[in-house]
């Protein structure tokens, strides 16, 4: 339990990083931490301005597809708190959630529709809420294979 | 030391670091790219081993972490080298699209001035030495932070899809 909520919170902190533009309002000392915060996310993300989640002036670090996916993994790690995630995910679901974004990205580069920022969130949303049970159950894996006697 | 050991860290990790760096291939950059590039070092690990045995966690770590070491390394160094040699970089070609933005945000003119400032110094270091102690430090920082998390939860994730497959086949 005490794993799951850290991640949720780390997770959670995470997000609030890429909507950081948000909070300068709040407190305009922190604007002097945006163009640190912006490269970072930059390392991760191409922060097409198109491709951006914008609201009130404001624009999130990262793009509507990346955004989607942290969410996501946001959304998972909450949900793992109420109920544990299976212990070894069936590969198949994660395939097919890639398997929607790759479609989603070819369909609107051949043109056979634009760019659409929900669309794009919602492909990454799921990609991301599948891959928490994934990366916990390998994070579990870890923890067990350290507690055994005579890891170093 | 085994290098060979090391090596799928080493050339997945140069291939990120260069997909971080090169003008134009950075812009097709993604969160997804350091995880692909562990999950590929785990594949190209038990192929140079020929071991296709189940990944431990321990060893996934190990071999995601060295991924995103390398990465950081490697993006770094490229970053600052083509900056010095340029004397060109982000920060000096987003600087007017910066100016606007800081200009746009509902703070005081002061603090605006002085978030300015900073980037203008940085960005005259640029200009005439090609080199910035304030953001060759942000950005190795940077790098090695992002770098070893997603390095670390790739190879996390690409263990267990690599060994969800290898129990597939075996009870299949």
């Amino acid at each position: 339990m005490k794993i799951r909520v850290t991640l949720f919170l780390l997770i959670a902190l995470w997000c609030i990083g890429f909507f950081f533009e948000w909070l300068i309002p709040v407190n305009e000392k922190l604007l002097a931490l945006l163009p640190f915060l912006h490269q970072t996310y930059s390392l991760i993300c191409h922060q097409e301005k198109v491709k951006l989640i914008t609201s009130n002036g404001f624009e999130s670090l990262v793009c509507s597809r990346c955004a989607g996916i942290y969410i996501g993994l946001l959304a998972g790690s909450l949900f793992s708190i109420f109920k544990l995630p299976y212990k070894n995910p069936d590969i198949k679901v994660l395939s097919v959630c890639i398997l929607i974004m790759l479609l989603d990205i070819a369909a609107y580069s051949v043109g056979i529709y634009h760019y659409s920022k929900l669309i794009a969130f919602i492909t990454g949303f799921l990609l991301g809420s599948v891959a928490f049970s994934y990366f916990y159950s390998g994070l579990i894996h870890l923890f067990i294979e350290i507690k055994k006697p005579g890891w170093n | 030391m085994e290098l060979k050991k090391y090596l799928p860290s080493l050339v997945c990790g140069f291939s990120a670091g260069v997909l971080q760096v090169v003008p134009l291939v950075k812009s097709f950059s993604c969160c997804l790219v350091l995880p692909l590039a562990a999950f590929i070092a785990l594949i190209l690990e038990q192929k140079s081993t020929n071991n296709y045995e189940i990944i431990s966690a321990k060893k996934a770590v190990k071999i995601g972490l060295f991924t995103g070491l390398f990465a950081a390394l490697f993006g770094s160094l490229f970053e600052i080298l083509i900056t010095f040699i340029t004397k060109q970089n982000d920060i000096i070609i987003t600087f007017p699209e910066l100016q606007k933005m800081v200009g746009n945000f509902p703070v005081t003119e002061e603090m605006k001035k002085e978030v300015l400032q900073l980037f203008q110094n940085v960005r005259n270091d640029i200009l005439t030495t090609g080199f910035s102690w304030l953001y060759s430090f942000s950005l190795v920082v940077n790098d090695f932070f992002i770098d070893i998390l997603f390095g670390v939860t790739g190879g996390l994730i690409g263990s267990q899809i690599i060994n969800n497959r290898i129990n597939n086949s075996k009870y299949n």
